[in-house]
């Protein structure tokens, strides 16, 4: 077992992932230069969000040839506002694939980093030119580096750093690589038109390898509040994360040493004069409450090892053996291993049994999930079998696997808590759907916040109708955080759900000019592939996207009945205008009149009775 | 004593004419003040829904019953037929004005010079039934005749009354095809006749077969070959040949319920019609060929499809089977489920129908 661990750990990430590119969607140059633009486009909004600066990203793509048929290399320059990255960080940064970068939880578009050094690494392995980082984190001074990676030790090489002086700040990224733009161009450009979409308050340019240049200014001017991290749900846990979590909140028993036993007497008020052991332990006794969780450790280990500190100085504590009672220490200066007797009355023990064993598994939740407090601990201890003071660390295997399947099972969970969720928000939506549609009517809605196997998410939704949208409809624009999902779409939750609604019902008939957008914010989204194009129809997701869209779908009913009641009087004033004159000479001659009856301001009258009723 | 009489009847003419004129200028009237008045106006129309025909004892026919159905040019589903209705009515006017004749489908395609459209002929009929319905008057009186042409023969002078032909004389049995009952017979003058009785006969071949045989001259009667169900024009100068000439009228048709019921149609009218007064001959026999005379005469026969039980069903519920020879025959077909035609005489000889079941039924009919 042990040596297959290893062997696994001598492949360096950047080999692992050269190895797996496709995995990361760098498959052909079409999809490589697509998801490069996307991660580097991705990277510098969430770096723009999370300073809470007004996003301002231009995006060329260059052909080094122009002449050269695709396949060929382009270079792929992504600049942002942004806060920059600090000279020291920029070559490991992107010069090394980032393994297992740690990541809270909260809502963002991407794993930060990984995705970009998956681009570099493409462009490096394609074209063999290295990449170009420009950052400047106080629009003063910028770093200019020139960089290629060691893809077998996953090192930086520096081949050029230099700096110069900037008025800006922000990061500037530029990759050679083989692309093809024949075919990635519509990708790019709709990839482009709807990140600027479901980001109204970024300006994102973009120059095309043919001169084209494609510009959204942002609509509006303020940020959605940025998400915060916070704790995991119990229900969106497994026995692996359990076990993380102990690791991270068990006490280890303090080193004994010179620093240590400083702090101690310190703490005592026992810094200058020595006292016996005896004294100490009533010194200790008086002051206990204000003493810090490693200072009550050694007094009760002392408390055992009935020693006073220069004895203490001279051993080092080996083990502390609960279910024997026994404390284990190597003695220096008798050179051997020795061990006395614990007392489990005394008061000591229990803080030291404690220490060993880790928190209770009441306090173990209440402190490491979000929202569980000590009644529903308690109450969840004994739904699971478990004491409530049962402690973390005498927890077997086969009890955390207990556990965790309890926490899933468990239904009394507060539902998880959305504030790790940053969704758009109505009026930013309302406004960026209306300014790139131009609709004649528009609807937005943002759901109450729910949850998937412990995920909290978000739907967001839109409709529009009429003005500019072309027909042919409903054209559905799907987003998961932020991102716009442009692949494979049938498959999508989504298109399920728009297509399971009866849309004649809303009045909605034919080939209609008409927009839904639908955004999906989580801190996991559930993607059906790797590829990370289509979210999977899980039924919380359904119905909450149900739900918003039947709601818009009303409104927007109410809309058509209206704007079908305009048309209707529209035709009826019509069909007045057609026949009341040939009414009115028909009669004119059966009645042996000459003269039409003056039927004109029935007309008018009319017409006016419509648009009070309207 | 002659010339009297007829004016009179001219003048009973020209005054039904009048009638149909001034029924119009009144609706013409009134929509007009309406509109001037800043009103849309509206005309009621007796409904002629299944509802509201009811059987009239005391006139034996179905007449419409009290209710009616308000037609608006406000409500803009109905302004196209208003509008339409109140064309026909303007097209009535010039045609009764004129004393010009028109066909239905001749009204279909009129309606095309005044940006009227009909989506086919019969949205056109339906509206000639509405004005029928608003003036009680059937379609003939302002001009508007039926394709369907049946036929007459026998001893009857008339006197036309049509633009270019007033004046005119005519005896109907001077051709052996027999005479086109259209527009300018049903509005003739009829003048004198020495017939004592009406024969209608359902079908054209029947009808040649007595001109032939000379039924007109051996039984003193005028022939009149209805061609199945009668149209309006042949039982309105059925009508007229009863009250005014005194003459009696006997049906003979198929010996079949379809048959039984155009007798019936004759005698109290159609549903259809309920509308309408002066279509009916209440003292119109119907002679034959009964359920009985099958078994009587031997006739040859064929069997009742389901679609003629059925027919045999819906006329049982109908008030005016309910006693009689109608109750009487129409329980035999039900039981006997068979059927015959009058050709199934001829089994028996060309001429067996005129010669032997003709006088037989003629001598029944007194006592009937």
């Amino acid at each position: 077992m042990s040596s297959i661990k290893e062997k696994f750990n001598q492949i360096s990430p950047s080999e692992f992932f050269y190895r797996n590119r496709d995995l990361a969607g760098f498959s052909n140059p079409t999809r490589s230069l697509y998801t490069a633009v996307r991660e580097f486009v991705e990277n510098a909004l969430d770096a723009c969000d999370q300073k809470g600066i007004l996003p301002d990203v231009h995006m060329s793509i260059k052909a080094v040839d122009l002449e050269k048929p695709d396949p060929k290399p382009y270079i792929l320059t992504v600049k942002d506002n942004g806060p920059g990255i600090e000279t020291k960080h920029v070559p490991l940064a992107f010069g090394t694939v980032l393994y297992g970068s740690k990541f809270g939880l909260k809502q963002a578009r991407g794993m930060f980093g990984l995705g970009a050094t998956m681009a570099i690494l493409y462009g490096q392995i394609t074209t063999n030119k290295p990449v170009l980082v420009k950052s400047s984190t106080d629009g003063k001074i910028q770093d200019e580096f020139e960089l290629l990676l060691d893809i077998q030790k996953n090192k930086p090489v520096i081949l050029k750093h230099t700096t110069k002086e900037v008025t800006k700040r922000g990061l500037s990224v530029s990759i050679c690589l083989e692309g093809d733009y024949a075919k990635a161009g519509s990708k790019i450009k709709d990839y482009v038109y709807e990140t600027s979409l479901i980001t109204p308050y970024a300006t994102i340019t973009f120059d095309d390898p043919k001169g084209e240049k494609f510009h959204y200014s942002k609509i509006v001017n303020e940020m959605p509040p940025a998400p915060t991290i916070i704790k995991p749900h119990a229900h969106g846990i497994d026995v692996e994360t359990i076990r993380r979590m102990m690791v991270e909140s068990q006490f280890e028993i303090p080193n004994i040493d010179d620093a240590m036993v400083e702090k101690v007497r310190k703490d005592l008020g026992l810094a200058k004069n020595n006292l016996a052991f005896t004294g100490i332990m009533d010194k200790a006794k008086k002051r206990w409450k204000t003493l810090s969780r490693p200072v009550r450790i050694i007094i009760s280990l002392m408390s055992f090892l009935k020693m006073d500190f220069d004895k203490l100085n001279k051993i080092r504590i080996d083990d502390i053996d609960v279910p024997n009672k026994k404390l284990y220490y190597w003695d220096f200066g008798d050179s051997k291993s020795k061990s006395v007797d614990m007392d489990p009355e005394s008061p000591y023990y229990k803080q030291l049994t404690g220490t060993v064993q880790g928190e209770t598994l009441t306090t173990f939740l209440t402190k490491g999930f979000q929202r569980i407090g000590p009644p529903t601990a308690v109450k969840f201890a004994e739904f699971a079998g478990f004491k409530p003071d049962k402690r973390m660390g005498t927890m077997t295997n086969e009890e955390l696997v207990k556990l965790s399947d309890s926490l899933q099972k468990f239904e009394d969970f507060l539902s998880p808590d959305p504030s790790c969720l940053a969704p758009l928000g109505e009026e930013p939506l309302e406004k960026g759907m209306k300014k790139f549609f131009k609709p004649d009517f528009c609807a937005v809605i943002q759901r109450p916040a729910s949850a998937y196997s412990g995920f909290p998410f978000i739907v967001e939704m839109g409709v529009a109708y009429g003005g500019e949208i072309r027909p042919g409809g409903p054209h559905v624009y799907r987003y998961a955080n932020r991102i716009p999902l442009l692949y494979d779409e049938g498959s999508d939750v989504v298109l399920k759900v728009v297509n399971d609604t009866d849309w004649g019902r809303y009045k909605v008939k034919g080939e209609p000019p008409f927009v839904i957008v639908s955004h999906i914010c989580s801190t996991r989204i559930p993607y059906k592939t790797v590829g990370k194009e289509n979210v999977a129809d899980r039924q919380e997701i359904e119905r909450e996207l149900r739900l918003g869209l039947q709601f818009l779908s009303r409104k927007l009913a109410a809309y058509m009945s209206k704007r079908g009641q305009a048309d209707m009087a529209k035709k009826r004033a019509n069909l007045y205008a057609k026949y009341l004159p040939l009414i009115a000479q028909f009669c004119t001659e059966l009645a042996g009149k000459t003269k039409e009856p003056n039927y004109k301001k029935l007309l008018e009258e009319e017409i006016i009775v419509d648009d009070k009723q309207s | 004593m002659t010339t009297n009489k007829a004016k009179d009847r001219k003048q009973k003419v020209n005054e039904k004419q009048q009638n149909i004129i001034d029924a119009l200028k009144d609706h013409g009237a009134k929509v007009y003040g309406d509109l001037n008045n800043g009103q849309f106006p509206k005309l009621s129309i007796p409904s002629r829904s299944v509802s509201n025909i009811v059987y009239d004892k005391k006139l034996r026919q179905y007449i419409l019953g009290n209710s009616a159905a308000l037609r608006s040019s406000r409500n803009s589903s109905q302004l196209r037929s208003f509008t339409q209705l109140m064309w026909l009515a303007f097209f009535a006017n010039r045609l009764t004005q004129e004393k010009k004749s028109s066909t239905l489908r001749d009204v279909y395609y009129s309606s095309q010079a005044f940006e009227i459209e009909f989506e086919d002929q019969s949205e056109s009929d339906n509206i000639i039934v509405d004005l029928e319905a608003v003036l009680s008057k059937p379609r003939e009186d302002f001009h508007i005749f039926p394709e369907e042409r049946s036929s007459i023969f026998g001893d009857l002078n008339i006197e036309y009354t049509i633009p270019g032909y007033e004046g005119k004389t005519m005896n109907l049995s001077n051709h052996p095809d027999g005479y086109a009952i259209g527009p300018s017979l049903t509005t003739a003058e009829l003048l004198d006749t020495s017939a004592e009785i009406v024969i209608a006969i359902e079908k054209g071949g029947l009808f040649t077969r007595f001109v032939e045989e000379q039924v007109d001259k051996k039984f003193k009667s005028i022939i009149i070959n209805t061609g199945g169900q009668a149209p309006r024009s042949t039982r309105t100068l059925l009508k007229r040949l009863h009250d005014e000439m005194g003459l009696p009228v006997i049906v003979l048709t198929d010996g079949d319920v379809y048959g039984e019921h155009i007798a019936m149609v004759i005698k109290s009218g159609s549903a259809n019609a309920a509308h309408l007064r002066d279509l009916t001959v209440p003292d119109a026999k119907w002679v034959g060929v009964w359920a009985t005379d099958i078994e009587k005469f031997k006739l040859p026969t064929i069997p009742m499809t389901e679609s003629d039980i059925k027919r045999c069903h819906d006329l049982q519920s109908d008030p005016r089977y309910q006693e009689g020879i109608w109750k009487k025959e129409l329980d035999v077909f039900l039981k006997i489920k068979r059927k015959a035609e009058l050709e199934a005489f001829s089994k028996y000889g060309l001429t067996n129908i005129t010669d032997k079941y003709l006088p037989q039924k003629l001598e029944l009919a007194k006592s009937l």
